[in-house]
């Protein structure tokens, strides 16, 4: 799993990119928790660009919701943005397209 | 080894409405498109070649109660839910035929869903019949007699006529019961419940363990859990709500999802899953769409060896 990071339009993009499983999902779980902080000290909502996820278990799923309980305290929104295929059926299947906004594009989340 | 499912419900024992089964023959009918057959057997060979299980068939409302066969032809038991009725009246037909009258017991836990067909078992008064109960709680004669008080039975526990014996099992042991090795695992569940791992001689390995919340706050002792698993040819396993349901409003209660069930199995490179302890909420087409989307999960997510995901239902077998 590879993490990258930007500060855009008020908002914080990260995008992780690989398999996020439990070999990787201790360190997607930190980099979120970080990417989080650093989106409350900036008043902004963070979007994760799913795009570059090959697939996420429950591993990942679940350090998704650990970050959401973190932002909902910093009144920070999450949103996951372009999932593709793989993801967006994990999401569903899951039922965490119900737990948290999904938007077909990373400019839609900026916009959202 | 034979893996017999007699329960597969949780929490609350359910049944078919009349409204419901209206419905299946109704899907049936439209299904036929108009043919017809000659006798039964037609019919039901129409039924099992055409329809799907929900239209054709259904998961069954009793709760938990699986039997295994494969050790030294004492009857093996997982929990005495609703199921435990059934399988009652089915041992003395086996009985009546020769089979021997000695019942392991291995209680996940001891909330109601889980000891609740015991006072209709019908075995527990026969003279001859030996059963012995095996649980990692010390207080599970306490739970089977207090069932049995005047307050909420007509039938005391001492009225039972069979010797009845209770065994306190050890985590991290490996016990030789009814010729079968027989491992417990500690589990996540309001007063504890544990998980059994049932291996016979041949070497077929069997999991049971429900009732076993997965803590998303506690993740990293999930690999303790996938080793439990490890190459087993059948894990059963609690997937009561969707993952989101098990991480929000139904956290703390006690149970799992069917997604954290495959990514523990594949960690553990096991065979089959079967999918158990259903949501009773759900309908037959909630559980087969369940059953489907845990075997896209699986197709999306698998590893070296594909992992067959099988949904338990009343009167499953599953030869291993």
């Amino acid at each position: 799993m590879i993490w990258s990071e930007e500060a855009r339009d008020g908002a914080i993009v990260a995008a992780p990119r690989g398999k996020i499983d439990e070999s990787t999902a201790q360190d997607f779980g930190a980099s979120l928790e970080g990417a989080v902080g650093r989106a409350a000290d900036a008043a902004a909502r963070l979007v994760i660009d799913c795009s570059g996820i090959d697939y996420m278990s429950s591993r990942g799923l679940r350090a998704l919701t650990l970050a959401k309980r973190k932002a909902d305290g910093s009144a920070v929104t999450i949103v996951l943005a372009a999932p593709n295929g793989v993801a967006r059926e994990i999401l569903a299947i899951s039922r965490y397209d119900k737990l948290f906004g999904v938007t077909e594009t990373v400019e839609a989340a900026l916009t959202a | 080894m034979l893996v017999r499912f007699w329960g597969t419900r949780g929490s609350l024992a359910v049944a078919q409405t009349a409204g419901a089964i209206r419905g299946k023959i109704a899907r049936a009918l439209v299904a036929a498109g108009g043919r017809g057959f000659a006798d039964t057997a037609e019919a039901e060979a129409f039924v099992d070649r055409e329809l799907d299980f929900a239209t054709g068939g259904t998961y069954g409302g009793a709760t938990t109660c699986v039997e295994i066969e494969g050790g030294d032809g004492s009857f093996i038991v997982c929990d005495m839910g609703t199921g435990l009725r059934e399988f009652g009246i089915d041992a003395f037909r086996r009985c009546a035929a020769g089979h021997e009258r000695t019942y392991h017991f291995f209680m996940s836990h001891l909330h109601w869903d889980h000891i609740g067909g015991f006072p209709f078992f019908g075995p527990a008064f026969d003279p001859n019949a030996h059963i012995v109960i095996h649980s990692g709680h010390a207080d599970a004669e306490q739970a089977l007699r207090r069932q049995q008080e005047e307050i909420s039975f007509p039938v005391a526990f001492d009225w039972l006529r069979a010797k009845i014996e209770f065994r306190t099992l050890a985590p991290g042991e490996t016990y030789r019961i009814g010729g079968l090795d027989v491992e417990v695992m500690e589990q996540h569940h309001s007063h504890k419940s544990y998980g059994y791992r049932f291996t016979d001689d041949a070497g077929k390995t069997a999991i049971f363990s429900t009732d076993s919340e997965h803590k998303i706050d506690s993740m990293e002792g999930e690999a303790d859990v996938a080793h439990f698993f490890r190459d087993a040819d059948l894990v059963i396993c609690d997937t009561m709500y969707s993952l989101a349901d098990a991480v929000s409003m139904k956290e703390d209660w006690g149970h799992s999802s069917n997604i954290v069930a495959i990514d523990l199995c594949h960690e553990a490179e096991a065979k089959r899953l079967a999918l158990f302890h259903h949501e009773p909420i759900y309908s037959d087409d909630d559980i087969q769409r369940m059953h489907q989307e845990s075997i896209r999960y699986e197709e999306l997510t698998r590893r070296e060896t594909p992992l067959e995901v099988l949904c338990a239902y009343d009167g499953l077998e599953v030869r291993l």
